[in-house]
């Protein structure tokens, strides 16, 4: 104990690269627990991306395609589903509600979903969080949109916007559908998931959209039906891309699974979004493990910088370790000695670091949550911080042994007093 | 008929790969003796210094300090056996900077217990035991007491560095070159000091210098150069 009161106060008396070791430890620490909850928190916030939907259903393809398309609105559907298909399906008994979904046609490369009102009834993000609207409402008429919020920030659209639909998903079109503009009507609140990025107006109108279009061609001449006309018509749709299902009851998941993917109508595929989120997820780990090597490198050169500050210093120590010697301390206090200022540098550094971390997420936790929908609470080290930081302990006690070791050689040659 | 508190008979010490340097025949220090033994540097007495506190080993001999012949303990006992038996002073940078002076003072009761027993014998407690000695040897200021060590003139330091050899009442006393940073008068006045210390104390001195003018203030005065076989200049 004593030994630690001693290691402490030499320590204070070289306080200026005493101090500079600790930060440089701290800032290492931060780093590391700064990156390691990121990953862990963007790992959940992936995961629940979509939440409270129990299934996806797409035309019969890979589960990780139908996720990207239907959740991230990247890429395209091989196929479509027939409207009847959706209507006998999400009329079983198990089914408490279905969200169709239509893709296909965009905005200024923001993707247009086509689907209903139960979308922004029964979709959920995060831990449960339903869409709530920051502006306006849902859309009543047919040729009403509602946008995410990105949308509505990046384009600067408000409420009464009127915007063209383009055919195709890229940012530049060259087959609008001029002739049927749609009026924003309502702006979500920001959700940090891909509905950020979208465009939603009901199915009908993307049906409007295209009802006088033959073989993916738009009508030229007598063959175009007019905005006003389109009211006019049937516009129940032919076929949408995907739909969600929420379950009256959870245990019932897999039996409506096996039963869509023997569907008979058409080859249906049907997938558990946590599931192939996971999927997807691990296939975006590498770079999330990259990360995590690196701050343990960072790591490793704040304890090799820690490692030099002390045997640099070794030297003009000599006396200071003879005095030690003569007053009665043996070989192995000295080691001891060493070793423990290794130690109080790192334990220091270990602290200021987590400080600076709960310091860095108490500024930054709202802003962090608002633009990329990661929650960052101020809460006790998780069992994985402990164990790395355990880890970076347990290096400063290998890392110290070494000047220990040498400090303990030189003590045994120099004896009670240093011929200089 | 006592036995001396601490006998040398036949050592001979080389460092490796060079010549004898020490050759010792017989060596001996009474309890309570003040003894100066005379050594100009690179005679090799920091070298017996580091011997007689087992912090080295002789090639051949035997070192005996109370009663213990040293070659017989293993490195560990024999830290031990000095931390508890021997007080050092050296001639300069004695004390640790970064400690106060009672901290200083205190030091050998750390890593002896039975120096600390002994310290605790008269006193409540150690900085009470420390603030005694260091007001026998004339550094009665309080806050002095408090002050970091290297803020001290340099014979204030020695006198600490005194205090700290001193604590616990060690048998032995060895003080090497202690006045050589002082000026004449502050020299005969630490040297009183330190002889009536060891004289309450009961230690034995073992006072080595090259100043001569020293030696008939103590009990008994030796050469090394006579002592020491090795060190005879080489006749051809």
């Amino acid at each position: 104990m004593y030994l630690l009161r001693l290691a402490i106060q030499s320590l204070a008396n070289r306080r200026f690269s005493a101090l500079l070791t600790v930060i440089a430890i701290a800032l290492s620490v931060t780093l590391l627990l700064a990156v390691e909850r990121v990953r862990t928190e963007a790992r959940s916030s992936f995961a629940s991306t979509v939440s409270g939907t129990d299934l996806i259903v797409g035309a019969r393809s890979g589960s990780v395609q139908l996720l990207l398309y239907s959740v991230f609105r990247i890429g395209n559907a091989t196929n479509n589903i027939r409207w009847d298909s959706f209507q006998q399906i999400s009329q079983q008994p198990q089914v408490k509600w279905a969200i169709p979904l239509s893709l296909g046609d965009s905005h200024r490369g923001f993707r247009v979903l086509g689907t209903s009102q139960a979308y922004f009834d029964h979709y959920q993000f995060g831990r449960d969080r339903s869409l709530s609207f920051s502006q306006g409402q849902p859309f009543a008429d047919l040729y009403d949109a509602v946008l995410g919020a990105d949308v509505a920030r990046e384009l600067g659209y408000q409420l009464g916007t009127e915007m063209v639909l383009a055919h195709g998903a890229g940012a530049v079109s060259f087959v609008n559908h001029a002739d049927k503009p749609f009026k924003v009507v309502g702006i979500l609140a920001k959700t940090g998931t891909p509905v950020d990025r979208t465009i939603h107006v009901s199915l009908h109108g993307i049906e409007a959209l295209h009802v006088d279009w033959q073989q993916g061609m738009p009508a030229r001449g007598a063959g175009q039906i007019s905005a006003e006309q389109a009211r006019e018509l049937d516009l129940t749709p032919h076929a949408i891309t995907a739909f969600m299902l929420g379950l009256n009851r959870r245990i019932d998941t897999f039996a409506l699974q096996r039963q869509i993917n023997e569907f008979s109508g058409e080859p249906l595929l049907a997938i558990l979004p946590g599931v192939a989120l996971q999927e997807l997820w691990s296939l975006l780990s590498v770079a999330e493990k990259a990360l995590l090597l690196v701050s343990v490198f960072v790591v490793l050169t704040g304890l090799v910088g820690m490692l030099t500050a002390i045997l640099s210093g070794l030297n003009e120590r000599r006396r200071e370790m003879a005095v030690l010697r003569s007053v009665g301390a043996r070989p192995l206090h000295i080691f001891s000695l060493l070793l423990l200022e290794a130690v109080s540098l790192t334990l220091a550094g270990i602290a200021l670091g987590l400080g600076l971390l709960y310091a860095g997420i108490a500024v930054t936790a709202p802003w962090l949550e608002q633009q990329y929908g990661l929650f960052m609470p101020l809460s006790w080290p998780t069992r994985s911080e402990l164990t790395l930081l355990a880890c970076i302990v347990a290096a400063s006690v290998l890392m110290g042994c070494i000047p220990a070791w040498r400090a303990y050689r030189q003590a045994l040659l120099d004896g009670l007093s240093i011929r200089l | 008929m006592s036995k001396p508190l601490l006998q040398v008979t036949d050592l001979q010490f080389a460092w490796p790969g060079q010549p004898t340097l020490l050759d010792i025949p017989a060596f001996s220090l009474q309890a309570g003796e003040r003894l100066f033994l005379k050594g100009p540097s690179g005679s090799g007495k920091t070298t017996l210094l580091g011997l007689l506190g087992g912090v080295h080993q002789p090639q051949r001999g035997e070192i005996n300090l109370l009663g213990q012949s040293l070659g017989q303990l293993s490195a560990l006992r024999r830290d031990r056996f000095r931390a508890d038996h021997t007080g050092y002073l050296f001639q300069q940078f004695n004390l640790l900077p970064y400690l106060s002076v009672l901290d200083n003072v205190t030091l050998p009761c750390r890593f002896s217990s039975l120096r600390r027993e002994r310290a605790l014998r008269q006193q409540p407690d150690l900085n009470t035991a420390a603030g005694h000695l260091l007001r026998e040897l004339g550094l009665s200021d309080i806050t002095l007491q408090q002050r970091s060590a290297n803020a001290l003139s340099i014979g204030q330091q020695q006198r600490v560095a005194a205090a700290r050899a001193l604590i616990g009442s060690p048998e032995l006393v060895i003080a090497d070159e202690p006045t050589s940073a002082l000026d004449a008068d502050s020299r005969d006045a630490f040297l009183k000091l330190l002889f009536d210390e060891c004289a309450q104390m009961g230690s034995s001195l073992l006072f080595v210098s090259h100043d001569t003018s020293l030696a008939t203030r103590f009990d008994r005065a030796l050469s090394l150069a006579e002592l020491n076989r090795a060190s005879q200049p080489e006749t051809f």
